[in-house]
């Protein structure tokens, strides 16, 4: 694993409006590296994620990734960035007006990545067969199930070949199994693409399984970090509740 | 906010829309273009629209003459009957039916539609995707609606005035090349022009009042209802608003 | 997109239906109000456009031919109105015809009425002006007709009063009654008949002594030496002409009454007109008549005699040279 740093947090803060959701928040992400945030739902997890990829404004502190500062670079730059961060989105946010190729092409459209039809069916094809779902192509989101549907979005986000995926509670909404498999299909993309991953959530399989390293978000710090085995056996109350969680 | 009140709710509320507006005046004309997005739109909003439009404007044609000519009759200028149905066609029930019902249509759906992509975070999946959901979303639907509002109107009129023609005949000949010539004969640029240019000022009341409530919908299906119905109430009351201020406008203009 | 084959085509009907729809309907209102082709102004000048706008029909023949362009306020009693004409009629409106603003209908718009005048003039041309009839809006007819309406109501009854007093009036029937006034008027003729008989006695007597100094007899050489007896003659002669002079004027003066009893009574009714109508009277009168003619002829032809006669040549011959030098004198003068 290299040393090289694709992502920086630093003192970030972000609130809304009395609501103090971030207070001096710090992360750093290695390349290669799957980084998984573990906090209760509302404690700024979401809102973190929707910083780095420049969603929402953050208050104070900076944020890195690839050495742009987002927040002072503009928008084409910004673009540039979002190109090379995968997001897989917690309601999959796949356009319902649109068949599945559609909703893939879209982003290689939008940034200009590919330029002939061929290059782009290509990629569609590559992508959707990485998650198994080539026979989806022509169909509407709505005919999908949600396994399904997560992973054409998780193939949406791959379509791209990002550095970092930024992953908002994939298993979320998902029964077991499925998102077991969700998980399986994470590891596999991350190993065969090295990309490095940054994994909101709080399902503790899915932490157990995915990460090389666990940071907990509790009253908008960054309140505990350690790979998974390390925290199991933390003593601290609120570390505890998350693993005790996982005994159950 | 403490105790905000209905007034100082309205006030917000008119504030954002305008601030949305200008935001939407302030991006429109900038690259990048989304124009398949809006031909795209111009097809959902205008073409698809026609059958409803087409067939309110019908009706609405054929009922006022037939109400109108009992009146007429009793005032011995039943002749006159296609020059009032045709001045009172283009000049206010034509537009105006026109954009009540497609306010109710585009409205409705717009604000449903731009709801549920807010609350699926779709317009956030296409920010990310390196698209301004802005332009690609509001610029285009609000474009089509200013576009393709006034074609519908023309072409409700026209439908309109054919179903005016049958009134007409229900109970009296009349020849449509007599018909046609009254209606013309009694129009003029005055007519038909303020007319046709309210209809634009429809189109964006309706197109960016959908937007504004879809893009700022509340999480949940009921954030989507209430978008797309508060979008119609709306949009409805802002086109009799400007309808008021139109004709007021042409009056001072001196084209009444 | 996939989903919506030919969208683009039903599209591009759709945009295209609706704009040839407007773009028909303006190009049919701009051809009604003649805004395109080829056309030419005309104007007039009124003091009262009796609110004429901009865009009123103009009206040649009862056919519209144009509209009013513009209406210009020259100043506190002249209005000009510009008007644009169909070029096709410029070759039968003509520079005398006449220019009224009239309403469509009772209540309808106003329009201008382009009417040819009987007399015959050349064609107009671009820009000119033409002349205004006496307009006539229906306001004020109904008011001239209200007027002329109680002007009627007055005379009628005056009418009537005056029938019934006529009917009334015992005088009035009396007087048309009255046999005296044609008594009266067979008295004066009976009167001029006498005056022209003693004309005619007076001739005779001149006669008489002329022959009598033709003939030489007795008291020729008197006369001839005798410058009293000339003198008294030269006398006689001038009252004679005088005679005959207001003989004409009588005569004239008979004509005129005798035309005017015949104008006023012929139609009369009663006595009055029978009595004109009489063949005797009017006998009688040209009887008259005659006489005075045939008394003037005889005198003339003496007076010719005398004039011959070489005893009174020279006298003659003074007389119209003196007459000759009055109508000179009263030319020069």
């Amino acid at each position: 694993m290299s040393q090289e740093m694709v992502l920086n947090i630093s003192h970030l803060y972000k609130s809304f409006g009395n609501n103090h959701v971030l207070t001096d928040f710090n992360l750093s992400v290695y390349k290669g590296e799957n980084v998984v945030v573990l906090g209760k739902s509302g404690s700024g997890k979401s809102v973190l994620i929707k910083c780095i990829i420049g969603l929402l404004k953050p208050d104070e502190g900076t944020i890195k990734v690839f050495d742009e500062l987002i927040g002072d670079i503009d928008d084409v730059a910004l673009d540039r960035v979002r190109a090379r961060v995968g997001f897989l989105f917690q309601s999959n946010a796949l356009y319902d007006s649109m068949t599945v190729r559609e909703n893939l092409e879209f982003p290689l459209r939008r940034h200009w990545i590919a330029v002939t039809q061929e290059e782009v069916n290509t990629m569609v094809m590559e992508a959707l067969e990485d998650v198994g779902l080539v026979h989806t192509v022509d169909m509407m989101p709505v005919e999908l199930s949600g396994g399904m549907r997560k992973r054409i979005a998780l193939a949406r986000t791959l379509i791209l070949k990002p550095e970092i995926i930024l992953y908002d509670e994939p298993t979320t909404g998902l029964d077991s199994i499925t998102g077991s498999e969700i998980i399986h299909l994470m590891i596999d993309i991350n190993k065969k693409y090295n990309t490095s991953s940054l994994i909101i959530s709080h399902d503790m399989n899915c932490v157990r399984r995915a990460s090389d390293r666990v940071v907990v978000l509790y009253n908008g710090i960054c309140y505990a970090s350690g790979t998974y085995s390390e925290l199991i056996h933390h003593q601290d109350p609120n570390v505890k509740q998350f693993f005790e969680q996982d005994y159950k | 906010m403490d105790n905000p009140t209905a007034l100082k709710l309205f006030l917000d509320e008119v504030g954002d829309i305008s601030r949305f507006a200008g935001k939407f005046l302030t991006q429109w004309f900038k690259p990048r273009y989304e124009i398949a997005e809006f031909v795209r739109q111009c097809f959902v909003i205008g073409y698809q629209s026609l059958p409803l439009v087409g067939l309110t404007g019908f009706i609405m044609g054929l009922v006022l003459t037939l109400q109108l000519r009992p009146s007429m009759v009793d005032y011995g200028v039943e002749s006159q009957l296609p020059a009032i149905v045709g001045i009172a066609i283009v000049r206010e029930i034509g537009p105006v039916i026109t954009a009540l019902i497609f306010a109710g249509k585009i409205g409705s759906s717009i604000g449903a539609e731009l709801g549920s992509m807010k609350v699926t975070e779709q317009i956030d999946a296409m920010e990310v995707s390196g698209t301004n959901p802005f332009k690609y979303l509001v610029v285009s639907r609000v474009m089509a609606a200013i576009c393709m509002l006034p074609i519908l109107a023309v072409l409700s009129d026209a439908i309109s005035l054919y179903g005016a023609y049958l009134g007409v005949n229900i109970k009296g000949a009349t020849s449509f090349r007599l018909f046609w010539m009254l209606v013309i004969d009694n129009l003029a640029f005055n007519d038909v022009l303020p007319a046709f240019i309210k209809t634009f000022f429809f189109g964006f009341a309706v197109g960016i009042i959908g937007c504004y409530k879809g893009y700022n919908s509340k999480k949940g299906t009921e954030g989507v209802g209430h978008s797309a119905n508060s979008a119609v109430v709306i949009s409805s009351v802002v086109i009799f608003i400007i309808d008021l201020l139109a004709v007021q406008i042409t009056d001072f203009l001196g084209f009444n | 997109m996939i989903k919506q084959p030919f969208n683009n085509i039903k599209l591009g009907a759709f945009v295209l239906s609706g704009l040839v729809f407007i773009i028909l309907l303006l190009y049919l209102i701009g051809k009604n109000q003649h805004l395109f082709g080829t056309s030419f102004h005309l104007k007039v000048r009124v003091d009262n456009v009796q609110g004429l706008k901009p865009g009123n029909n103009v009206r040649f023949a009862g056919i519209d031919v144009g509209t009013v362009k513009k209406i210009n306020i020259i100043n506190d009693s002249v209005i000009e109105i510009d008007m644009v004409i169909e070029e096709e009629v410029q070759s039968v409106i003509r520079k005398n015809a006449m220019v009224s603003i009239k309403t469509d209908g009772l209540v309808g718009n106003k329009v201008i009425e382009i009417t040819s005048a009987k007399l015959s003039a050349p064609t107009v041309e671009n820009g000119d002006m033409l002349t205004p009839k006496k307009l006539i809006d229906t306001d004020e007819m109904l008011r001239t007709l209200n007027k002329t309406n109680n002007d009627l109501a007055i005379i009628t009854e005056n009418l009537k009063i005056t029938v019934t007093r006529i009917n009334n009036s015992k005088a009035v029937w009396n007087l048309l009654n009255d046999e005296s006034i044609p008594k009266n008027l067979n008295q004066s003729l009976a009167n001029i008949r006498k005056v022209t008989q003693t004309a005619g006695f007076m001739a005779n007597d001149l006669q008489l002594m002329v022959s009598g100094v033709k003939s030489g007899k007795g008291t020729l050489g008197k006369i001839i030496t005798d410058t009293v007896i000339a003198a008294n003659i030269n006398e006689t002669i001038l009252s004679i002409q005088a005679i005959s002079k207001h003989a004409d004027t009588l005569v004239k003066q008979l004509n005129a009454t005798v035309a005017d009893v015949q104008n006023n009574l012929n139609n009369g009714p009663g006595t009055v007109n029978a009595l004109l109508k009489d063949s005797s009277l009017t006998n009688k009168l040209q009887l008259s008549l005659l006489n005075i003619q045939k008394g003037t002829d005889g005198f003339n032809q003496n007076m010719e005699a005398l004039k011959h006669n070489f005893f009174f040549r020279g006298y003659f011959k003074r007389l119209e040279k003196e007459k000759i030098k009055a109508n000179g004198k009263t030319q020069t003068n």
